[in-house]
């Protein structure tokens, strides 16, 4: 490193360059990454949660194929009888969900508690074992991802086809707000692919999580004191438009006092790198 | 150019190669009892490819011959492997269902299971490939395929197998996705691919000329056999598709000649009237 930094004088070496813009790139991912942390989860739980609604159904839920263990993780669910299955595992070669994830196909099972066996075992675990059930595929360009599964319609004792269809059309959503995670994490492994990259092939095992590490330095640990903005941005994402421009106003008029108070960037900006766009937006909202 | 050299594929349609051509009886003339009356399917064997199937269970009619597994591969490159599976094991329910609407349809055939349920993502085409490839390979004249792949990579594999099938004048019978999307093989031309009608009757099936989706029967609110000697009420396509494989179980038993073009010709024939 010294011997680089005595031909390259003062300048940056090229990889020094490529290694603080990797950390900026890591640091805002990982800002990203928390500002979308619960955010895939909150579709997932609308989508189950108007299923339930529309079918006026006892419970819906959603379970997830996990590909590094190869089981169906239900992760979240609606419904007074739902909440209890939030968490659970199933294996995709085992019971209806697994079915129909391994299958693709979709199906309406109705008069199950007279099967005694039918996959009560599982059921009686969640506290609750369904007469009827319908489960449809969450499919994407990849394959299918996942099961969408929603229990007792209140009003008849069995699901019709075209509720078959329309829990498709729910499935549908689900898997659009999956795959919208997907391209965050997908973009966290393209980090980490170039961090290792960067690390070249004597990289030690664990060097590169050393490298990530120390990309993310700058953020500082969980009680960094940008971690709740940033959750209250990301809380603030779901509020109305005309809510949104209040804050933006307050933050606008935040912004400027702290320019004028502090007369230097905050800690924030400079750990985040985002001083010259949050400083743009004040000041295009000043005048 | 001697003028005896035919262009390929075209012996059968020239000179005393087209004997072999007059055997197709004109469709005016087919009705079920012609297709397949005073058949059960003796003689035909019916695979299906699915969750396994009960051997015991009393809608199965102790028609069950064989039952095996398809596992995936040791090695993420290895081929799946099939073996025997002499417990005769249904882990879902969904195949002994299937089993039991053929049976009811058609006693006489013997079923076949072939379980191809794989663990992941990665594996289950595969594996169902394996077991379509294998089934084929036992010499059956029918297979329900209740579940479909809808893996683009598998595209090609899956068109060779549905040729390999029909060539093998083995018919596959196969239950169209309930959810809109690529789902293979039920979207080949060589199949026949099913629906579901929601009139409560394994007598009434349609034929729809406007295509992939050739046949509807009955899939809504079916009462069928599950697991562990049980029965439940089931709607979705996958019920559907083994009517027809039972109906077609019975005019291969009648009809021993006939070829796959040729069932799936004679099911239209005999569907029941629009309306």
């Amino acid at each position: 490193m010294s011997s680089e930094n005595d031909r390259a004088g003062s300048r940056p070496t090229a990889d020094a360059t490529v290694r603080a813009a990797v950390a900026a790139i890591a640091a805002r991912s990982e800002i990203a990454h928390r500002l979308e942390l619960g955010a895939t989860e909150a579709v997932l739980r609308s989508v189950v949660e108007a299923a339930v609604a529309l079918f006026e159904a006892e419970a819906a839920s959603i379970a997830l194929h996990d590909p590094n263990r190869h089981v169906l993780v239900f992760s979240v669910a609606a419904g007074e009888q739902g909440e209890g299955v939030v968490g659970m595992e199933v294996r995709p070669d085992q019971g209806l969900v697994g079915y129909v994830f391994s299958t693709g196909q979709a199906l309406a099972i109705s008069d199950v508690a007279s099967d005694v066996r039918f996959g009560r075992g599982f059921a009686q675990t969640t506290g609750y074992v369904p007469r009827s059930i319908v489960a449809v595929p969450l499919v994407d360009d990849a394959g299918t991802i996942g099961v969408l599964e929603v229990l007792d319609k209140r009003s008849e004792s069995a699901f019709s086809l075209r509720d078959v269809e329309l829990a498709g059309v729910f499935a549908r959503q689900a898997t659009v707000a999956i795959r919208a995670s997907r391209v965050e994490r997908d973009t966290a492994t393209l980090i980490r692919t170039v961090i290792s990259g960067l690390a070249g092939e004597d990289a030690a095992p664990g060097g590169v999580d050393a490298l990530v590490a120390a990309a993310l330095e700058g953020l500082g640990g969980d009680d960094d004191p940008l971690w709740p903005l940033v959750e209250q941005i990301a809380a603030v994402r779901r509020a109305s438009p005309e809510q949104l421009e209040l804050v933006t106003a307050i933050l606008g008029v935040l912004a400027r006092q702290a320019a004028r108070t502090r007369g230097r960037r905050s800690a924030v900006e400079r750990r985040v790198g985002f001083g010259g766009a949050a400083s743009g937006q004040a000041g295009r909202g000043s005048e | 150019m001697t003028g005896q050299i035919l262009p390929a594929w075209s012996e059968p349609f020239v000179g005393s190669g087209g004997d072999a051509l007059l055997r197709l009886p004109p469709l005016p003339s087919i009705d079920r009892g012609w297709a397949m009356g005073g058949s059960d399917g003796t003689g035909v064997t019916v695979a299906i490819v699915d969750s396994g199937v009960e051997r015991e269970h009393p809608a199965v009619g102790g028609k069950l011959i064989r039952s095996v597994k398809v596992e995936p591969g040791t090695t993420p490159e290895g081929d799946p492997v099939v073996s025997d599976d002499p417990e005769g094991l249904d882990v879902v329910g969904h195949g002994t269902a299937c089993a039991g609407i053929i049976h009811a349809i058609a006693p006489g055939a013997d079923l076949i299971s072939v379980r191809v349920l794989g663990p992941d993502n990665r594996s289950k085409g595969i594996v169902f490939a394996a077991g379509l490839d294998w089934a084929i390979r036992q010499g059956v004249r029918v297979m329900n395929l209740s579940l479909s792949s809808r893996s683009d990579a598998l595209f090609g594999l899956f068109h060779e197998l549905a040729d390999q099938a029909y060539f093998a004048n083995v018919l596959m019978v196969c239950a169209a996705n309930n959810v809109p999307g690529n789902s293979y093989p039920s979207l080949f031309a060589s199949v026949v691919s099913v629906a579901a009608h929601d009139r409560p009757d394994p007598a009434v099936w349609f034929y729809n000329p406007h295509p992939p989706v050739e046949f509807g029967a009955y899939g809504v609110d079916v009462p069928v056999a599950w697991r562990a000697a049980g029965r439940t009420i089931a709607t979705g396509n996958s019920f559907a598709a083994p009517h027809i494989a039972g109906y077609a179980a019975r005019i291969r038993a009648k009809h021993r000649d006939a070829t796959p073009f040729e069932i799936k010709a004679i099911l239209a024939a005999t569907a029941t009237p629009p309306g």
